[in-house]
């Protein structure tokens, strides 16, 4: 096993919780977010300042047929999401007990399940990535870049967090090496400007 | 005969000891990317693409040849260690794939799947070598009205064909088109929806949203997934590597169907390779149920070699359209269309006139890159095998600098670096809801020309619609979108019901 992310020995047993309506409708996130685009479209195309040398079809009925089918499609696809929410099922670890099969209730039929997400571990990778951007310019690549290997390593589960800042380090100095000074990108400097 | 006159001129352009290395290194590192889960061939071209823009054309395009087929069998290799394929086209010949790994016949599920990508690949790029210029000189006859239709068809066929849900596929292609609409509008000369940021006046770069969605929007996914059921678990490979005869008379056949299935879908643009390799796989069980010890459900050779063969003809007669009509029918032929825009080259009838060393050298490069592919692999199948020995989350943070990176040195602008954070939490969304990537892709490459071609269609007939629907050739494709759309809802019921009947077969032999 050694190398390979070692897992707490958990049996995967699913569980009925008594979720809410919304919980299971968590999908609805993606229509919402095409409606936000489909009036982005819209606002801009009604807002669009058109050349007056602008010969017909203009500028502005491409983006109008995108936005109508952008917001057909949401509507379509909340109803969708409302009609057919995913299972009230969820799977909780819990501790091994040999014998147990994986995904069965006890008549040995398959359980449909809602996926889960681990929040934590998706904001912290967020958080990293936010932190390399914002870090980027001032600290430069070298040290900006190890931040991001770190930050993403420890979100995804890493459990040696001083060994990691020196592989973190070597990784992005291996990068700013092969490609800044072998094939000439140019990866801004940052504090170290002068060393590199 | 001037094919291969051509053709040989492009192996001399391609067989110097520079390119031989770029075509080794693309391999090398297609694989490498394609191996990883969650991480296909589209990924690969998409990471790869920045890096190979300080190499001159021809170096790069090969380059490309090699990234490309690493990469369809790196998707191979991880649907049949660990049961993920790295794309959707993979997903046939791991149903049965993955039976044979866990029965300890990895290394000759591999061996049946590099040898089937071989000879589907091959005798796809040979058609192409006598084909694509007559296919070019046919696309001559295309209008804006035909190329409208064309990009039509692409559109629906992605979205509606390939993915499950057809509601989905068009949310894709709506939030795809959404994004390529930004920037300036090159008739007019309007700033659209850039709010006045002088950055985006030139569009939201393709590699931005590729590397976004498919490595930024993984590696989000894969975070969301620590510590749930979902995570994937890796099966180690083991077992001897080479065929018995008894296996390769089993195989021949079913890579020879496999390849003849996989040929046409290429060239028609239904979008990818899913259906020929479902379409294979459901051959190979109906002649297989025929025999008295039917091995399928129990990992059966022939469930592996055809679908592999099918996926890799049709990626083959793929790049013959792409060539020659400019059409992109899968999300890496998009990327490699991306690719081509930035060399400032347009795929299409004008590139074998325009550009014929640079196509020569390309076609002859995916000659090379089989073979580099089939030499590099066959030995080393298990090697490979031992990349996902690496931990998980070192691997993704490694992908995560290396997408950042590619982001950064294409542009070197923060901006560029924003936006593929908010693409790549899409690309979340999209994997968490069911979202096909596939069509967003389509939609971004083809959204513009669309738009253009619309357009000038529209002026000629000053603003008169008939005029997309006068000629017999923009008909004949809304015709056979429409019938292709019945064809494949179809065939979907009867793969689905295949899919359906191998999983329940598995479940009767796990109770």
């Amino acid at each position: 096993m050694s190398g390979v992310i070692r897992t707490v020995s958990v049996t995967r047993r699913a569980v009925v919780v008594a979720d809410g309506f919304w919980r299971r409708r968590t999908g609805l996130i993606v229509p919402g977010l095409m409606l936000v685009i489909g009036l982005a479209l819209v606002v801009g195309t009604v807002t669009m300042r058109v050349p007056d040398t602008a010969t017909s079809p203009g500028p502005q009925v491409f983006p109008a047929i995108v936005a109508a089918l952008v917001l057909v499609v949401a509507v379509l696809l909340a109803i969708d999401v409302l009609r057919r929410p995913e299972a009230a099922t969820v799977e909780i670890a819990q501790p091994a007990a040999p014998g147990d099969v994986d995904d069965l209730d006890l008549d040995g039929e398959p359980v449909e399940r809602r996926p889960t997400s681990n929040h934590r571990a998706l904001l912290g990778a967020l958080g990293t990535v936010v932190v390399f951007i914002a870090a980027l310019t001032p600290l430069g690549w070298l040290l900006a870049g190890a931040v991001l290997f770190w930050g993403i390593a420890r979100a995804l589960g890493s459990q040696r967090p001083v060994f990691d800042v020196f592989l973190a380090l070597a990784i992005s100095s291996i990068v700013q090496l092969a490609f800044s000074a072998g094939l000439g990108l140019n990866l801004p400097p940052g504090i170290l400007e002068g060393i590199f | 005969m001037e094919s291969l006159a051509n053709l040989g001129d492009g192996f001399l352009t391609v067989l110097t000891p520079i390119n031989m290395l770029w075509v080794l290194i693309g391999a090398v590192l297609g694989t490498a990317v394609g191996v990883l889960p969650g991480l296909g061939s589209a990924m690969a071209v998409a990471l790869l693409l920045p890096v190979t823009f300080s190499l001159d054309p021809i170096g790069a395009f090969i380059m490309f040849a090699g990234v490309l087929f690493g990469g369809l069998f790196g998707d191979s290799i991880s649907g049949i260690l660990m049961n993920t394929p790295g794309n959707s086209t993979a997903i046939a010949g791991t149903i049965e794939g993955h039976k044979m790994a866990t029965s300890g016949r990895a290394a000759q599920a591999l061996a049946t799947s590099a040898i089937g990508a071989f000879i589907g690949g091959i005798i796809a790029s040979v058609l192409v070598v006598f084909f694509a210029p007559r296919l070019a000189e046919l696309a001559t006859l295309f209008g804006p009205a035909e190329y409208l239709a064309l990009a039509v068809f692409a559109f629906v066929a992605i979205s509606a064909v390939v993915t499950e849900s057809v509601l989905r596929g068009l949310a894709a292609l709506g939030i795809g088109l959404a994004i390529s609409v930004v920037g300036i509008d090159g008739i007019s000369g309007a700033s659209r929806f850039t709010a006045g940021v002088p950055e985006l006046f030139d569009g939201i770069d393709i590699v931005v949203i590729t590397v976004g969605l498919l490595a930024l929007g993984e590696v989000f996914s894969v975070a969301a997934k620590r510590g749930t059921p979902d995570e994937t678990p890796l099966v180690p490979s083991r077992g001897r590597l080479w065929l018995s005869r008894r296996e390769f008379r089993l195989a021949a056949p079913a890579w020879l169907r496999g390849t003849a299935i996989g040929i046409p879908f290429g060239i028609i643009p239904v979008g990818g390779a899913e259906v020929p390799t479902f379409l294979a796989y459901g051959t190979e069980r109906r002649l297989d149920a025929r025999r008295k010890d039917s091995m399928f459900g129990r990992g059966a050779i022939q469930g592996v070699a055809g679908p592999e063969a099918a996926g890799n003809a049709t990626a083959g007669t793929a790049m013959g359209a792409l060539l020659a009509l400019g059409l992109p029918t899968s999300a890496t032929a998009a990327i490699l269309l991306a690719a081509f825009r930035q060399y400032g080259l347009q795929p299409g009838p004008l590139l074998f006139e325009r550009a014929p060393d640079l196509v020569w050298a390309l076609l002859a490069s995916f000659f090379v890159g089989m073979v580099v592919l089939l030499i590099l692999n066959l030995p080393f199948a298990p090697l490979w095998a031992k990349l996902l020995k690496v931990p998980r989350h070192y691997l993704y943070a490694g992908i995560s600098v290396f997408a950042m990176l590619g982001v950064y040195a294409t542009s070197a602008k923060i901006l560029d670096l924003v936006l593929v954070t908010v693409i790549g939490l899409i690309g979340f969304l999209m994997r968490r809801y069911g979202l096909p990537v596939a069509p967003m892709l389509i939609a971004i490459i083809l959204g513009p020309l669309a738009e253009t071609e619309f357009r000038r269609a529209m002026a000629v007939s000053e603003s008169d619609p008939a005029i997309l629907v006068s000629s017999p050739i923009s008909v004949t494709l809304y015709v056979v979108l429409l019938l292709a759309v019945a064809g494949a809802a179809f065939q979907k019921i009867r793969s689905r019901r295949t899919v359906a009947q191998a999983i329940a077969d598995r479940q009767r032999e796990t109770v």
